[in-house]
């Protein structure tokens, strides 16, 4: 259940109309391009000849395993088709037909992909499959009760670092105005494509997001700052700023409220541009290195203005707080050694554990040798972990890759190391020097561990920033949970 | 499909016009220093990297020293301040590649496929770019070698 259509709402989708239900989508974004989905979308037209029915072209699902795949939609009834590299297209044709049972195999729950790879790129569509009810019912509230429906809710950061969002908010809101929102959509981790799903797939998604964290602010404008090679995710995220300026969403006259102006700002890659105040150098035009802390961006920020920074997912699970009840998910893009890597939209409910999360994906534990967790940021997850509960604060951005028997351990691990030294931006000694020293002492781990050891607790007590902070804890995962994989030098 | 274009090059005939149209870019940010990143990526955007004229122009726009903006531009891996290699192929080697077999690929073609780090499409690993950042996803040795002499013949062209 989530909050009921507003009158607003209801004049809004109304002005725009309903598209058909019906209708095949074919799924191409970054994921079906790359899998020559374009040959795909031509065989799939050949077939529907004459029929009539609508023939959109769409973004990965998060099924991107599937790739290039179509999934046919008709009331009540959805059916994805995938690999259609090598599977014929015609069985598409018998299931817009009816001769076909409903087969879509999902990502995991579906709250924040739920119109991912479903919409045809007008507002109108996105309206219809539930953009903007939060919006509408979050204007009819003050601000200080959408930051409690927030915290009521428990949101935390979806970034990695899981700090409560409605707390940020109130400390931003305490501070004399005008106050800014920066949306943290760089994402640069390694292993990580979550957000271009989601910005790709249903842009709307984010955009409603920051309307209701710019009303819950008090912010007038709003910057989203998007990964620089994430270029079709931009061209998406830029159409619906768009539409969205052009329905009267932005200034608030379609459905009330005071509005935010959107500002799109692409990054040019680099992985400590996902520290948040790197952010703010880069849109302030200096040099993308971290600033020192506090002050806070909260209070001082953009420009020294009272600033929330957010990272995309946030804001996009803040469509669903109003929902009853609100859904506790995390966004797990999975790759590596399983049957069906893709984008996962994960239960953190208690019950969901890792195993689960394998088996969605296909795997069989067993083949397994560990997750790697979060990158080149992150840790090692044994098999001994897979049973137990997921915790949202154990999930970092979520990125795992999953590690077959084989895997060559060390390998990985100074495979990590070395890119946290290319990345390190130099504005700090312990990262700037450390990362490549850790490089090298990995060359021979049982002459050098006393080493290591000291290095990484210098690296991770005194960096600058969390590229630095955290650059020695996938090595002293390595070390603790694989010893014997260490015990020859490289 | 997200393609970059030719990269600039001051010896043909079509390069004051294309340098004219970066220029245009380039002021078509506002005058300011917070335009300094997206003054830099539109000249980018035009050129296919960011030669000095380039840059020297971004500077007097944004009223920010050269050598500040060069300080900048170095910090950010996306920009190029070097010609690319037009024939140059980029074989991803983040985890999730090196466990699809990066290392074969990059094998198959020792002369023109370079390493670089994710491009984030791990779930078609393994994956590589081509030299207008087209990526492609789940690439065996064999298609790999083929796209290479497509696009040398395309070069030739």
């Amino acid at each position: 259940m989530s909050a009921a259509v507003t009158p607003a709402l209801a004049r809004l989708r109304a002005r725009y109309g309903r598209p058909p239900e019906t209708r095949v989508l074919v799924h191409r974004g970054t994921c079906g391009d790359a899998v020559d989905a374009a040959r795909v979308l031509e065989a799939v037209r050949a077939a529907l000849g004459t029929r009539g029915v609508p023939l959109v072209e769409t973004a990965c699902d998060g099924a991107c395993w599937a790739a290039p795949s179509a999934t046919v939609v008709r009331p009540g009834h959805r059916h994805r088709f995938a690999r259609l590299d090598r599977a014929p297209v015609d069985a598409l044709v018998s299931c817009l037909d009816g001769a076909c049972d409903d087969a879509y195999a999902g990502s995991g729950a579906r709250g924040l992909l739920a119109r991912v790879g479903f919409l045809d790129g007008s507002l109108a569509d996105a309206l219809a499959q539930g953009a903007y009810r939060a919006l509408a019912h979050a204007v009819t509230l003050k601000p200080a009760e959408v930051a409690d429906a927030v915290a009521s809710a428990g949101l935390t950061g979806r970034g990695g670092a899981h700090f409560a969002t409605a707390q940020k908010w109130r400390l931003a809101a305490a501070n004399a105005g005008p106050r800014v929102l920066v949306v943290n959509a760089e994402e640069g981790e390694p292993g990580v494509f979550k957000d271009r799903h989601v910005l790709e797939g249903d842009p709307h998604r984010l955009i409603e997001g920051v309307l209701v964290a710019a009303h819950a602010i008090g912010a007038a404008r709003a910057v989203i700052y998007v990964n620089g090679q994430a270029r079709n995710a931009r061209r998406a995220l830029d159409a619906a700023v768009a539409q969205a300026r052009e329905a009267g969403l932005l200034d608030g006259s379609a459905l009330g409220g005071t509005g935010a102006e959107v500002e799109v700002r692409s990054g040019a890659g680099g992985y400590v541009c996902g520290e948040e105040s790197v952010i703010l150098n880069s849109i302030e035009g200096e040099r993308p290195v971290p600033r020192l802390k506090p002050p806070y961006a909260t209070d001082r920020g953009l420009f020294e203005r009272p600033t929330v920074i957010n990272n995309a997912e946030t804001l996009c699970a803040v469509t669903t707080v109003f929902d009853d009840p609100p859904p506790p998910t995390k966004l797990v893009p999975l790759s590596g050694a399983v049957p069906r890597p893709g984008l996962y939209e994960v239960p953190v409910d208690g019950a969901t554990s890792w195993a689960g999360v394998l088996a969605m994906a296909g795997a069989n534990p067993q083949r397994v040798r560990a997750l790697l967790l979060g990158g080149p940021s992150g840790r090692f997850v044994l098999p001994e972990e897979f049973d137990a509960p997921l915790e949202m604060r154990g999930l970092g951005a979520g990125g795992v890759v999953v590690l077959p028997q084989e895997a060559d351990i060390p390998r990985i691990t100074s495979a990590l190391a070395a890119y946290n030294a290319r990345e390190s931006c130099g504005e700090c000694t312990p990262c700037r020097e450390g990362t490549p020293r850790l490089v090298a002492l990995l060359e021979d781990v049982p002459g050098n561990r006393a080493r290591i050891d000291a290095l990484i607790e210098v690296m991770t007590e005194a960096s600058l920033c969390q590229l630095g902070g955290l650059a020695g804890k996938p090595v002293a995962s390595a070390l603790a949970l694989f010893p014997r994989d260490f015990e020859a030098a490289r | 499909m997200s393609e970059s274009p030719l990269p600039f090059d001051a010896s043909t005939p079509d390069a004051p016009q294309r340098m004219a149209e970066a220029a245009r870019a380039i002021e078509a940010c506002a005058r300011e220093k917070p335009s300094l990143l997206p003054a830099l990526l539109a000249a980018q955007h035009v050129l296919g990297w960011l030669p000095r004229p380039a840059v020297e122009r971004v500077a007097a726009w944004v009223r920010v020293p050269v050598s500040e903006v060069y300080a900048t531009a170095t910090a950010y891996s996306e920009l190029r301040l070097e010609r690319p290699d037009p024939l140059a192929w980029h074989v991803c080697t983040g985890v999730a590649c090196d466990l699809a077999g990066a290392d074969a690929l990059l094998d198959a073609a020792p002369a023109r496929a370079r390493r670089t780090d994710c491009q984030f499409l791990c779930a078609l690993a393994p994956v590589v770019v081509d030299p207008r950042e087209r990526l492609y996803g789940r690439v065996t040795a064999d298609e790999f070698r083929e796209r290479l002499s497509a696009t040398a013949a395309e070069a030739h062209a």
